[in-house]
């Protein structure tokens, strides 16, 4: 089973149903218990990363988070969801985030050609060693919204890559926390096969 | 450019109305989900969605189907037709829908659309320009107001709204291609990004949009010409994205 981490933000159901598409029964749930019992665990999110840490703290799931990654739990957080993952955003002030990877998270500062937020189809490049990228061609599309952008301080954590403006990293591999920038839930069939990849990934 | 292959939703079933006449309707499914995943098999990555019982009477009235095209898919989609209040435009995000389009509510003032943005963003709010010889038309279309597309463009540009589908009204359903110069005229004058639609129906069509890309023009919408059968999805892809 994998847990939906519900946090009080965003459409849940999306992410489900593409689960769901690629043969994964998940459950959308803000229950540590529940959370710590599944097999793979999924932190979703849009909005501000400060409202997002709050919403996170209060309901006591950082530290379900933590202990989720303890326990070696395969941990994928998307868009907001990844971002939460590294030390510091500068969205709104400067904020912390869980720092389980080292870096930061940094507002696009793009000319006035490049319109923010960064929204729609893009191509990623693919780190070879990915698990969560296994089998995806180079050069896939994926679907993109965000204003700020993961600079991660160990570029070996880096899985894939994509440019708007500058090039930036959107989707991170660390041991079995992973994320991606992007919304696989709606990147038609590469965003399913990233999906089938972290249902089938083994602790 | 982006393809938008289009859905218009009527009881429930999609079809197709001619120059937005209820009384010129053909009913293509009764099952829009399946178009809806048809499309994204076809290599769609955008969907746009009409409710039309929602245009007609002001309340959104398919959300059933539209929920059902959400599970149906994983490719994001915007809706548009009868978005009058907060709690209507929350819903249908709700629902799945990436963006939604407001028409009628953001001719009648500012300060509806300045509330949407606040609270979702200029990513998740597009402007409906709807026109009719120039002039925006509201309503589902059975009303004009004394006020031109490029007018209300620039207003909500200002407002901070990015993006507009600008539809022509007079060509919808038609076939008979998209009023270009008009297409360009909006993009270039409003500084919006323009998705265009009505009348879209042949490759070159779809290049000539395409070659208005640097002005502004983002996407295209093609209804009538993928169900008939006047052009493929392949056709429509590979137009978009060819450069001469």
């Amino acid at each position: 089973m994998i847990a939906i981490i519900d946090y009080g933000v965003g459409n849940l159901a999306s992410v489900q149903n593409a689960f769901r598409k690629v043969g994964f029964p998940s459950l959308i749930t803000s229950e540590p218990e529940q959370i710590l019992k599944a097999d793979k665990v999924v932190l979703p999110g849009v909005g501000s990363f400060a409202d997002g840490m709050d919403s996170l703290h209060q309901m006591g799931l950082t530290e379900v988070i933590y202990e989720v990654v303890k326990k070696e739990i395969p941990l994928l957080g998307i868009c907001l969801g990844m971002q939460m993952l590294f030390s510091t955003s500068e969205e709104a002030g400067l904020h912390r985030g869980m720092e389980l990877i080292p870096g930061k998270v940094r507002r696009f500062q793009l000319d006035s050609s490049y319109k923010v937020p960064h929204m729609g189809w893009n191509t990623i490049r693919i780190a070879g060693s990915s698990r969560l990228f296994h089998d995806v061609y180079p050069g896939s599309y994926v679907y993109f919204v965000h204003s700020f952008y993961t600079e991660p301080e160990d570029p070996q954590v880096k899985a894939a890559i994509s440019d708007y403006g500058i090039e930036f990293t959107c989707a991170v591999e660390k041991g079995n926390i992973f994320g991606t920038q992007f919304h696989p839930e709606k990147s038609g069939e590469v965003g399913l096969k990233i999906l089938r990849n972290f249902g089938e990934l083994k602790a | 450019m982006t393809i938008y292959p289009a859905i218009d939703l009527k009881d429930g079933q999609c079809v197709r109305l001619v120059q937005g006449k209820l009384t010129n309707q053909t009913v293509y499914s009764s099952a829009p989900a399946d178009v809806a995943r048809r499309f994204q098999q076809q290599g769609a990555r955008w969907l746009h969605i009409v409710d039309l019982d929602g245009a007609f009477t002001g309340t959104p009235a398919n959300l059933k189907a539209i929920e059902a095209i959400a599970d149906a898919v994983t490719i994001p989609f915007q809706v548009g037709g009868g978005l009058r209040r907060i709690s209507d435009v929350e819903q249908m995000l709700q629902a799945g829908a990436s963006r939604v389009i407001i028409g009628t509510r953001a001719v009648e003032g500012p300060d509806f659309i300045k509330q949407l943005l606040d609270e979702f963003g200029n990513e998740r709010i597009v402007l409906g320009l709807d026109a009719r010889d120039g002039k925006v038309a509201v309503q589902g279309w059975v009303e004009t107001v004394e006020m031109t597309a490029i007018e209300l463009g620039k207003q909500m540009q200002q407002l901070g709204i990015k993006t507009a589908v600008y539809t022509d009204v007079s060509r919808d359903g038609l076939l008979s291609g998209p009023n270009l110069e008009a297409i360009r005229q909006v993009a270039i004058n409003t500084g919006l990004s323009i998705i265009a639609s009505g009348g879209i129906s042949s490759v070159e069509h779809i290049n000539a949009l395409r070659d208005m890309e640097a002005d502004g023009v983002v996407g295209a919408i093609i209804g009538k010409a993928l169900y008939e059968g006047k052009l493929t999805m392949a056709q429509a892809l590979a137009a978009a994205k060819t450069k001469k």
